[in-house]
């Protein structure tokens, strides 16, 4: 199968990092993980992926979206797409405009947003549309 | 330092004089009125008197009884338009009384001339004179009333006197040419003159005899009405507050209800609460009602340093109606400065427990009186019972917040290891990680649907946890009904054809606009549809539909043909974890019709269930049109409050 693109999945929870990583790289992505924010950034110093997979509750409730506008603002990444994973999606669209508005600015990110627990089949699907638009 | 046993009359003498000047002036200006409304009779009965009497054929001056008639009605009117000064200002003592002797004297001026031309000491209308004594001994001093009998029987000499001299001509009245005057001896006439001079003192001190017993009973009266009217502002009050603690939840409010309306009931400068802390040692200004600024900087009192308010949490009330600096006050020069003379204070006092201390303030020298502290104790009382119940809706809601914040620690922290095994188990089963044969594939399809069903249990614990937290705001707007019944209809069309279900959606159009918060209003449809497709057989039916109901309300009602639900446990139907006893087999976590209750409850609309078991059930829900946007923090901790769960 030829590799399609490069995706970089950062999770803090390493049995769901790896399962996803198999998942996906059984549909032929290519994936790099990251456990933290900190990998996050090296990951992405050493090469650009073409998407990020990041989970918005890690160790507390902001640091997937402050990654996010770090990876965009500071990064150099600013066109780079990110899925946002979330157990509760439903809280963080509510809270999410009027709670990180002042984060990520006007483009808040919202139709890429993807609901733990991951339906791989809706996922992948997702991730194709994103990939097709760039 | 006063202390009140009773020493004191609660009476204050100035303002019950002026009390009682008030209640006899406000009579004296309607009499007054009265009488000018009485004189419009006065020139007509003159008229048909004197054709009357020409009829009967007496000769007199009839050409100047008509002229005297005429006069009366001229300064009547004159009198008639000052009284309507009068009676739009709040006149004083002085100036009714002057109105009044006016008019008794145009009066007494037109009766000596009446009496004149009539016959003089001999004319009948020497006896009209009583009305006018009368009058003022009803309603003036006692001194106006003896002037007025002195000028009526001094008047009278005079006429009788000028007219024997000869001074004055002698007007006869004569019938059948014969003269009925009585008075031509001098012995006559001072025989008349005695006897009417008589009677107009006598009737002078007889009325201002009774009038003095009769005002006294009036001013008793009045005091009286006055003392009831007070009872009944007080218990206003006391009612006023209980409302209060009924209706409102927030402290803040219910104190400053019960602060004005004390200082008004009893007509205080300023009332204040003062709660003790925790510990007892220090006191602090909760709510002050006309208080100023200098006593507030003071916030917080040191009980150890003010024996008065330690005395007050002891439990024994302080009133005195004379502030001065004393070693009591903490603060004297301030209330001193705000010329504030007496107080009361008495403590709050709830389960045993003095909690707090309430005061009031008055300008007043001994403003306050036995009955004043026991009034007071009952508002205390009231207030204690405020405190005591606002601090439980606190507890109570710190509880329910506490409570969320928990089941959403909790949530989390089941939901993340679900994920991963999900996820995980899905690996395996696609074969990602080896061969998978199908027995094993069979019990990881089992194991995947358990996780499933927990992660479905858990988001439905979170949607109640955050439906019954203060975090989700109920926001109101008007909801496009046939479009949400649509969106339904389509969520669940696959579920419905993969049962082969009937299934059925009809939005009536007549119905009025309805207020709600959009996304619960789904939630809560999706529930009810989910729920009926769940629990009917394959090949059943399952139907929603939406109209206008009775009373002007919205009414949804969701019903299936499914297995029902056995009657003794419909009434469980909304408790959280409720599942029926014969749903075994069917996934579910028994979550959904409590979020529905919910949801129903915050939009402040009604649920009812009917079922049969075995064929089926019917939810309707009844939503009121006139739904205005509710108080949101009050509603919903009422419904907080109101089904606890």
């Amino acid at each position: 199968m030829a590799v399609k693109a490069e995706i970089l999945l950062v999770d803090d929870d390493p049995d769901f990092r790896d399962a996803l990583q198999i998942i996906l790289e059984n549909h032929g992505f290519m994936v790099r993980t990251a456990g933290n924010r900190h990998q996050a950034l090296e990951a992405l110093n050493v090469k650009k992926p073409d998407l990020i997979i990041l989970d918005v509750m890690m160790t507390t409730d902001t640091e997937g979206f402050d990654l996010a506008y770090e990876i965009k603002k500071e990064h150099g990444a600013g066109n780079l797409p990110i899925i946002l994973l979330t157990s509760f999606l439903e809280k963080v669209r509510a809270d999410g405009p009027g709670k990180f508005q002042h984060i990520l600015g006007e483009e808040w990110p919202a139709k890429w947003m993807f609901e733990k627990p991951v339906d791989a089949k809706k996922l992948i699907a997702k991730i194709e549309g994103i990939l097709n638009e760039e | 330092m006063d202390r009140l046993a009773g020493e004191t009359g609660p009476l204050n003498v100035p303002d019950e004089l002026f009390k009682r000047k008030r209640i006899i002036l406000g009579e004296l200006k309607e009499r007054t009125l009265w009488f000018i409304k009485l004189r419009w009779w006065v020139p007509p009965s003159i008229a048909i008197g004197t054709a009357l009497a020409r009829w009967v054929g007496v000769e007199f001056e009839w050409g100047a009884l008509l002229c005297l008639a005429g006069f009366i009605l001229v300064y009547n009117f004159i009198f008639h338009l000052l009284s309507q000064k009068i009676r739009n200002e709040a006149g004083q003592k002085e100036q009714i009384e002057r109105f009044t002797h006016w008019q008794v004297g145009f009066d007494y001026g037109t009766m000596f001339l009446l009496i004149h031309f009539t016959g003089g000491i001999a004319s009948p209308f020497i006896f009209f004179f009583v009305f006018h004594i009368t009058f003022s001994a009803i309603f003036l001093p006692r001194r106006s009333t003896y002037s007025f009998a002195l000028i009526a029987a001094a008047g009278m000499g005079l006429i009788a006197a000028v007219e024997y001299l000869g001074w004055i001509p002698h007007h006869d009245l004569l019938f059948q040419g014969k003269a009925m005057d009585l008075g031509q001896q001098p012995f006559h006439r001072i025989v008349i003159l005695g006897f009417f001079s008589g009677f107009v003192f006598i009737t002078a001190i007889t009325i201002t005899a009774v009038m003095q017993m009769l005002e006294r009973r009036i001013l008793d009266l009045a005091e009286l009405t006055e003392a009831v009217t007070t009872l009944n502002n007080k218990l206003n009050t006391l009612y006023t507050m209980t409302q209060a603690i009924g209706s409102k939840q927030h402290l803040e409010e219910v104190f400053s209800i019960a602060c004005s309306e004390l200082a008004r009931a009893m007509g205080v400068q300023a009332i204040s609460v003062k709660l003790l802390s925790e510990d007892g040692k220090f006191l602090q200004f909760a709510s002050a009602h006309g208080l100023p600024g200098e006593i507030l900087k003071h916030k917080v009192v040191e009980v150890a340093k003010s024996p008065l308010n330690r005395r007050v949490i002891e439990g024994e009330p302080f009133v005195t109606g004379h502030v001065t600096q004393g070693e009591s006050f903490q603060f004297g020069e301030d209330l001193e400065a705000a010329r504030l003379n007496s107080v009361q204070f008495v403590p709050l006092i709830a389960e045993n427990r003095v909690i707090g201390i309430l005061g009031a303030y008055s300008s007043h020298p001994e403003q306050f009186g036995p009955e004043d502290l026991n009034f007071f104790r009952q508002a205390a009382g009231l207030v204690a019972i405020a405190i005591e119940n606002a601090r439980a809706y606190e507890a109570v809601g710190n509880l329910i917040q506490e409570r969320s914040r928990f089941m959403n620690r909790v949530a989390h922290n089941l939901k993340a290891p679900l994920t991963a095994m999900a996820s995980m188990l899905e690996v395996i089963q696609n074969g990602y990680v080896g061969e998978v044969n199908e027995g094993l594939r069979q019990y990881l399809s089992r194991v995947d649907r358990r996780v499933c069903g927990m992660l479905l249990m858990i988001g439905e614990l979170m949607t109640l946890a955050k439906s019954q937290s203060k975090e989700r705001r109920v926001e109101y707007a008007p909801v496009d009904l046939e479009t949400l019944a649509d969106r339904v209809r389509q969520t669940f069309l696959e579920k419905a054809s993969e049962k082969k279900l009937d299934f059925e959606v009809n939005v009536s159009m007549d119905f009025p606009q309805l207020n709600a918060d959009q996304e619960l209003m789904e939630e809560m449809l999706e529930n009810l549809v989910s729920n009926a497709i769940k629990y009917t057989p394959e090949g059943g039916r399952v139907a929603m539909a939406i109209r206008h109901g009775e009373n002007d309300a919205i009414r949804i009602t969701v019903s299936d043909n499914g297995i029902g639900i056995p009657k003794d446990e419909i009434s469980h139907l909304f408790s959280e974890f409720f599942r029926a006893s014969n749903v075994k087999n069917v996934v579910g976590t028994g979550l959904g019709l409590a979020i529905v209750k919910e949801i129903v409850n915050q939009h402040r609309g009604q649920i009812s269930v009917e079922s049969e078991e075995g064929f089926g059930t019917t939810v309707t829900i009844l939503f009121p049109v006139a739904q205005t946007e509710p108080s949101q923090s009050v509603v919903l901790a009422t419904e907080e409050v109101s089904h606890p769960i």
